[in-house]
């Protein structure tokens, strides 16, 4: 279980006060909503590290996370781009998920580019990838990490419906089988539906809960 | 050439290894001096071949960028310095060189010199002198200045090229033949050569470069440069423009510091420096004039050099005193 | 990242790069108090320097003047280079650098035999009436061969810069149909504007210090700099007190311009892979590009051409045959990689911290300012300094001269070094920032995987500034060097000023192929051993 508790924030000299309450459990995908600008990008720093709440907590299992920084935190996160190294091989790109000693013929790389259905892509290029090619590599770097909170920021924009939708399925399965703790932030009121049980809307600096799970059928 | 490189750099090696033994075996003699006269091509080399035949010990040159640079390495060094000898100051710089107090007599019998002047300095062995002069190109000017005053007249597009006085020996000599020549008036002639000065360099080098790559009708040089083209280049094109009222004597001098424990040795080398033999080696290898009749006479080529006649020399104390002085009132006139 | 850094984020790059910024300012400090102590003891003769407001007003207009129309030079060299595309191209763009790391006593030459009065410009004007004369002597002659050179070194800094602009903008803005005048302003502004505060910085202070230039072609008292005076003290008054005390006021005065260089130079943001994109300009441009380029050639590279003509004569073979020039180059050569590794290691140091702080100002100027600190300080004053210290570590002077030339040098080339990779670097941990720390990348994975593939080019060219800086070294090595102990440079000094102009035409001529040799092959060396393991 993903807690986040009386989380309070603020940038410094700007006058919006941020305020989250929500919990995510293992294997489910929450939705966050909001215009740009809402908070949706700073609930994302603060659970991957990049901020520092001025006070509340989030825990993960009960134990609290906020004392860990970015680099050490149990998070993943897919961005819309730039999450490849484009003069890097897809094979490298994955293998940066091994820690330390990284190499991109390691067998466990292959095998997350199997388990993408990106079987001998290895040696290719980042920068010579499709743009789903690219989400699907970073997503079996998220793989091979294994991180239990996943954090996806917009990763199937600029995708066509017909490419995002094995990735979205896949998503769903990867954090359902792994029982990771995920948060989707979309505009895509569709997407959103189709993957979350449950959606908040960013308002004011307050996530309020919008949609629970079967309410809207 | 990959033996050459090899070769020498053994050389190098066996060299370093090979000189704490022998400075423990024999004495050695350490000498601060500018870096022309220890170069390959200075008289250091054969100076040191020559004394080291008759002296049992270790000739050893140390060179600073010049002799002023020399002597303040000195006094840096105090009392733990390894200089015995310090050698190259001249007439224009013995002042400061005797305000440090650093120098001891050099107690030697002096022969009768072929100078100038009457040398009777008990502290510094003058060794070679020359004479300032403009040096120019016979194929460019056919009839030089003879006087400053000659210069001042020619038209403004007669250009000349001098040296900074604060760094360069030449430069200083300037100021003083100036001031030899015209006493209190020297500001007037100052003024009267700045239209002429197209610029005053930093080094000799750079302005002598200058002059032979055509950008200056004439440079400030030494009466005895003309012979380095006739001699080592077999090319008389250049000579020095002969001023009537005469020239300014640079004499370059070495002393013993108070400081060796080497003075019987160091007294040795000095009355060496003033013997035919080491004489014979200083003309063309330092490009002055010897103190004394060399052995094997002076090389001809010297005897076509003009006659700077009468030579000017300025009192050593009146210098110390008022280079300063005379220095900016040259660079006021020249702003 | 407006809240600033949670947590200290690569605590070993942040602590190397203070270390080494500390270390700079100790030994720079070290340098100065040992001066004044032993001055405060040693007799004087009194000072003769007279008239500081005029020296520092005199030399900060000249380089202020030459600062400006360089980096303004520059810009137009690097937009001519980056749009044009021709055979010899390359060795073009290796030429341009060359000219500020030789010794001046060489371009001063080189730049007489195409200026001079003798020189191929009169030569070709002459004739049609147009006599240059001696222009190149006095004021304007100074700012004409700073600008020639400072101008070469901003344009070869800013066509990196350019090169390394993503090639989604550069399609984005032709698909936009940008206009030339558009497209500089949005797209290459933006690639250059981070390079400008530290390329500047660094012009005006070689400008502001220069010596042999100022004395050389500046045609008399009338157009000299502080540094000049500063050598008048210590060498004719040896007033050590008062050299130091100019040494402070030099130091001030540069201040004023190192800090607000280090302090506003925003953090670059546009930084790629060299793009094989290549995008002209409009036909009439190229036109007048290529007639630019043309007289560009001839200001910047014909100066280097009659160098090497001059020196291609007999004397050439002799001094190929003397021991002792072997032993120079082999000096130079060892001296050379070792302050070039020294440099490049420094300049990494700090501008990984640099990058680390992004956010916050007064860490990052800091961290910038020893980069310049040494360029500040008159040589000679550094010279005696060091030589002092030898003394009182109880190094005799002709053992610590190796490690003096070396140390000395690579904090020379400091400036140059950095200004070559710090943008770039810190444009990576801008962009990647986030990615990198999610993953947890350790600070050695980051620098095998993510910079030192990028960073090839950069360092490349960083290397070979360096290594060449510190072979065309006269500055230095001229109170340290001897006759035992000598560098290529120091060989053709010496050769001049012992009449024997031709051999030291030939070093001089030696000493300019291998520096544009290195600024080819270094560079192309890095980007190839970079691009062989990804």
């Amino acid at each position: 279980m993903l807690t986040i508790d009386r989380l309070e924030f603020s940038y410094p000299g700007a006058t919006t006060a941020f305020h989250f309450d929500l919990t995510i459990a293992a294997g489910e995908i929450v939705g966050l909503t909001g215009p740009s600008g809402s908070g949706k990008s700073t609930l994302f720093d603060l659970i991957a590290g990049f901020l520092t709440p001025n006070s509340g907590t989030i825990s993960l299992d009960d134990r609290s996370i906020l004392p860990l920084p970015p680099e050490r935190r149990p998070v993943s996160i897919l961005f819309q781009t730039d999450n490849l190294f484009e003069h890097l091989s897809a094979g490298t790109n994955v293998a940066l998920g091994l820690g330390n000693a990284i190499r991109a013929d390691d067998p466990r790389v292959a095998d997350a580019l199997d388990a993408m259905e990106l079987p001998g892509l290895a040696s290719r290029r980042a920068a010579n990838l499709s743009g789903g090619q690219k989400q699907r590599v970073a997503l079996a770097r998220t793989l091979l990490r294994n991180r239990p909170i996943l954090l996806l920021d917009e990763p199937f924009n600029g995708l066509d419906d017909a490419t995002a939708q094995p990735i979205r399925r896949d998503i769903a399965r990867l954090v359902v089988e792994r029982g990771w703790h995920a948060i989707l932030v979309s505009h895509q009121a569709e997407e959103i539906a189709t993957m979350c049980a449950r959606v908040y809307a960013i308002e004011n600096g307050k996530a309020r809960l919008v949609t629970e799970a079967g309410s809207n059928h | 050439m990959v033996p050459m490189i090899k070769s020498s750099l053994c050389a190098v090696a066996i060299g370093a290894l090979a000189l704490p033994a022998v400075a423990q075996a024999t004495p050695t003699l350490t000498i601060y001096t500018y870096d022309a006269f220890a170069a390959d091509w200075g008289p250091g080399p054969g100076l040191k071949e020559g004394f080291e035949a008759q002296c049992g010990c270790t000739v050893n040159f140390v060179s600073a960028e010049d002799s002023i640079s020399a002597l303040r390495r000195v006094q840096l060094e105090g009392e733990a310095t390894d200089a015995d000898i310090v050698l190259g100051l001249d007439t224009a710089t013995i002042g400061e060189g005797l305000a440090t107090g650093l120098f001891t007599e050099h107690g030697i019998d002096l022969p009768d010199f072929d100078i100038p002047l009457e040398w009777t300095d008990e502290v510094f062995v003058p060794f070679d002198y020359g004479y300032f002069a403009f040096v120019y190109d016979t194929e460019a000017l056919d009839t030089p200045p003879a006087s400053f005053e000659d210069l001042i007249a020619l038209p403004e597009d007669f250009q000349i090229v001098i040296q900074d006085p604060r760094s360069s020996t030449p430069g200083l000599g300037l100021i003083l033949w100036v001031k030899a020549l015209y006493g209190d008036d020297a500001a007037e002639i100052w003024q009267g050569l700045a239209p002429h000065v197209l610029t005053v360099t930093s080094g000799w080098s750079e302005s002598y470069d200058l002059f032979l790559s055509g950008e200056a009708d004439m440079v400030l040089s030494y009466t005895t440069s003309p012979a380095y083209h006739v001699i080592a280049e077999d090319e008389d094109r250049y000579q020095a423009a002969r001023f009537d009222a005469g020239h300014y004597t640079q004499i370059e001098v070495a002393g013993i510091l108070a400081s060796s424990p080497e003075q019987e040795l160091a007294r040795e080398f000095l009355a060496y420096l003033v013997t035919p033999g080491a004489q014979a080696i200083l003309p063309e290898t330092n490009w002055m004039y010897p103190v004394l009749e060399p052995a094997g006479g002076l090389n001809p080529g010297f005897e076509a050099m003009i006659d700077p006649e009468p030579a000017l020399l300025l009192d050593a104390d009146e210098v110390t005193a008022n280079t300063r002085v005379w220095i900016n009132e040259a660079f006021a006139a020249l702003q | 990242m407006p809240a600033g850094p949670t947590f200290m984020w690569r605590p070993g790059r942040v602590m190397s790069g203070a270390t080494i910024a500390l270390a700079i300012a100790i030994l720079i400090a070290a340098l100065l108090t040992v001066l004044w102590t032993t001055g405060r003891s040693m007799p004087t003769t009194g000072s003769s320097v007279a008239n500081i407001g005029h020296l520092v007003r005199m030399s900060a207009i000249q380089a202020g003047l030459s600062t400006a129309l360089s980096i303004f030079t520059g810009v137009i060299i690097a937009w001519m280079l980056d749009r044009l595309r021709f055979p010899g191209r390359g060795l073009v763009v290796g030429l341009l650098s060359t000219a500020l790391v030789l010794p001046s006593l060489v371009i001063v030459s080189g730049l007489l035999a195409i200026w001079g009065r003798n020189g191929w410009a009169n030569l070709f004007l002459g004739p049609l009436g147009l006599p240059t004369g001696s222009s190149i002597f006095g004021f304007w002659g100074i700012i004409t061969a700073h600008v020639i050179l400072n101008g070469a070194f901003a344009g070869r800094i800013f066509i990196d810069r350019l090169a390394a602009i993503p090639s989604e903008k550069i399609k984005l803005g032709r698909s936009l149909g940008l206009s030339s005048w558009r497209r500089f302003a949005i797209i290459d502004a933006s690639a250059l504007v981070s390079s400008i505060p530290g390329v500047a910085a660094t012009v005006f202070l070689l400008c502001f210090t220069s010596f042999a230039i100022v004395l050389t072609l500046g045609g008399g008292p009338a157009n000299q700099t502080l540094e000049v005076a500063i050598y008048q003290a210590v060498r004719l008054d040896f007033d050590l007190g008062a050299a130091v005390n100019l040494a402070l006021v030099q130091l001030l005065v540069c201040a004023v311009i190192i800090i607000p260089a280090t302090t506003l130079s925003p953090p670059a943001t546009l930084f790629g892979r060299r793009s094989t994109l290549h995008w002209p300009e409009p036909g009439w441009l190229t036109v007048l590009q290529a007639a630019l380029l043309a007289a560009l050639l001839f200001a910047f590279i014909a100066p280097l051409a009659a160098v090497l003509a001059e020196g291609m004569g007999p004397a050439l073979l002799a001094v190929l045959n003397q021991p002792a020039f072997w032993a120079a180059s082999a000096t130079s050569l060892w001296i050379g990689v070792a302050s070039a590794g020294l440099a490049l290691a420094l300049a990494l140091g700090l501008a990984m911290a640099r990058g680390l702080l992004s956010t916050s100002k007064l860490p990052r100027a800091l961290l910038g300012l020893p980069v310049f600190t040494y360029l500040t300080v008159p040589a000679v004053v550094l010279s005696l300094g060091f030589f002092l210290l030898a003394r009182q570590l109880g190094l005799p002077p002709s053992n610590a001269a190796p490690f003096v030339l070396v140390i000395a040098n690579a904090l020379l080339a400091l400036p140059f070094v950095f200004a070559a990779i710090a943008p770039p670097l810190e444009a990576l941990s801008a962009r990647h920032e986030k990615l990198i720390r999610s993953l947890g990348l350790s600070s050695f994975a980051q620098w095998r995987h993510i910079e030192w593939p990028l960073m090839g080019r950069p360092i490349g060219y960083a290397l070979a500034v360096a290594f060449v800086f510190s072979l065309g070294d006269l500055g230095v090595i001229s109170l340290f060097g001897t006759s035992e102990f000598s560098t290529l440079p120091w060989l053709m000094y010496r050769a001049f000023g012992a009449y024997r102009t031709n051999d030291a035409e030939a070093i001089a001529a030696i000493l300019l192929v291998l520096s544009v040799s290195t600024f080819i092959l270094i560079p192309k060396l890095f980007d190839w051993l970079t691009h062989a393991h990804d």
